[in-house]
């Protein structure tokens, strides 16, 4: 009688464990949403335990896609030309390793074009080595910590364009919170001179392929393929970095603003390398072209002295204007205390 | 002996994190994939009862919440809840019996993905409960379901061997 009563006691006691905390991790929920608290030393510490796993299988995965895109591409070769394809079959299943090697070769080298080019930042390449299964949030796992100068806060991006940004890194892998993430938001400008409209790109939790221009002035001269490019306000994103473009435009409800659906350089699908931007500077001016002193060329000198006046003139006020607009964003940042954070 | 049970099994949930987010994403639809620890929860609970549902669950929802920089907690609550809910059908179907665990497969990432929305619905997101169905929902079901077998035997010979070697 009273072992049967233990048990049950047991029992209850477990049931009880189980209710406690089922409702202590649904407060945690809605604690960490509100708060953004972060526990980095648990989590960097799992992050350590299970990249060398991470690397393993996407290295092997790597493979496997390398594979499966060359048997497509056998496939069609197959409709033209039966013994080409056997031939090519053939060739395939003895350089799938050279081919494997080629395709990096080719990604690494835009990547590293990019690199030498973009001389205002001082970068690391990374790889992809987790993603998570379901799209409710963007975050992918590359293979650089804090060994390798990688650090919070730090923008990640392509050849092509705007990746991310860091936000946790561990000590061998790091965590990227990608632009199509519902919690990310990223200051931009349109880029095309005569418009330069400030919004920012937040990511859409029901559409997790294409990111949203939004808080943009209805009468603003914003276009459909107009190019975005990050504003460099709010210290995470530096300036002039490439976003996407917008698809499509649409009026918000409320009837002040709309906002645009836009399309991203990278192919977040196909994202295998990226690069952290570990330092970043302005970009240097280009070299002055060298004056050739005589008399003749003296007036015409005054003059392009005259010309480069103005323009420095009328680039100080397009500054300040910069200057100002980012100021009103702060402002209305500030009063959607309950919102994220724009970078 | 437990000591060594329970390193099979922390070393098995770790391989098939590792291969859920880093390998399985390679044949993904959309961004979505299959999701191991799901199926691992169901399978586990089928086989050992609610409340190793529920432990299962709850080791699986921290590994992928802490690692993937998710929503915290989602993982975790929807997971137990799962672990919790088909635990107790553990004592009425045969654990050899492979069709039931398949069938439920669907019914699992559908409670996984109601659970998760309403979380975020409730959090603050405005979610187009139609329009994530059709782009989440239904390819999560299918690979779900084209995983469950495998995963489900793997859980049952797995347990016979840690139990035949622990």
């Amino acid at each position: 009688m009273s072992r049967s009563r233990k048990e049950k006691n047991q029992s209850q006691n477990k049931t009880a464990a189980i209710i406690f905390i089922l409702a202590f991790v649904l407060c945690s929920i809605f604690i960490v949403a509100k708060t953004n608290v972060q526990v980095p030393a648990a989590g960097k510490t799992m992050m350590f335990f299970l990249s060398p796993f991470q690397k393993t299988f996407s290295w092997f995965g790597g493979g496997v896609s390398e594979l499966s895109g060359s048997v497509e591409e056998m496939q069609n070769l197959q409709s033209e030309n039966e013994t080409l394809r056997e031939e090519v079959k053939k060739l395939r299943a003895e350089n799938l390793n050279a081919s494997e090697a080629l395709s990096e070769n080719q990604r690494l080298r835009a990547l590293l074009g990019y690199k030498q080019n973009a001389t205002q930042f001082d970068m690391v390449a990374a790889s992809i080595v987790g993603r998570e299964s379901v799209t409710w949030s963007s975050v992918v796992t590359i293979n650089r910590g804090l060994l390798d100068g990688v650090a919070d806060n730090m923008a990640v991006v392509t050849e092509l364009g705007l990746v991310g940004h860091i936000v946790e890194a561990g000590l061998n892998t790091s965590k990227v919170q990608l632009i199509l993430d519902p919690r990310s938001s990223v200051g931009t400008l349109i880029q095309r001179p005569e418009s330069r409209v400030a919004g920012i790109v937040e990511g859409d939790i029901n559409n997790p392929n294409a990111p949203k221009m939004v808080n943009i002035p209805k009468d603003a001269d914003v276009k459909e393929d107009d190019m975005i490019v990050t504003s460099g306000f709010g210290g995470v994103y530096p300036k002039g970095i490439v976003v996407g473009k917008i698809k499509e435009i649409h009026n918000d409800e409320g009837g002040l603003l709309k906002h645009g659906i836009v399309a991203t350089t990278v192919n977040f699908e196909k994202l295998e390398d990226v690069a952290v931007i570990i330092e970043s500077r302005e970009a240097p001016p280009d070299p002055l072209p060298p004056v050739i002193q005589s008399e003749a060329n003296t007036e015409v000198d005054a003059a392009e002295l005259a010309k480069q006046m103005e323009l420095s003139k009328q680039v100080q006020q397009e500054v300040r204007d910069r200057v100002k607009q980012a100021q009103i964003q702060q402002l209305e940042q500030a009063k959607q205390s309950g919102g994220g954070t724009a970078n | 002996m437990k000591l060594n049970i329970i390193l099979s099994w922390a070393i098995l949930i770790i391989l098939m994190y590792a291969a859920q987010t880093s390998l399985l994403p390679y044949i993904g639809y959309n961004g979505v994939s299959v999701n191991l620890m799901l199926l691992l929860t169901v399978s586990t609970a089928f086989v050992h009862g609610y409340k190793h549902g529920v432990l299962m669950g709850l080791v699986t929802g921290i590994l992928q919440d802490f690692t993937t920089g998710s929503y915290f907690g989602c993982s975790i609550f929807s997971y137990m809840i799962i672990g919790l809910f088909f635990g107790k059908f553990s004592d009425r179907i045969f654990k050899e019996q492979l069709l039931f665990p398949v069938l439920s497969a669907p019914l699992a990432a559908t409670m996984y993905f109601f659970i998760v929305t309403s979380l975020l619905f409730l959090i603050g997101y405005k979610i187009d409960f139609l329009h994530m169905i059709q782009t989440i929902l239904q390819p999560l079901i299918i690979y779900q379901v084209a995983f469950s077998w495998l995963i489900h035997k793997l859980v049952y010979d797995f347990d016979k061997f840690a139990k035949r070697h622990g």
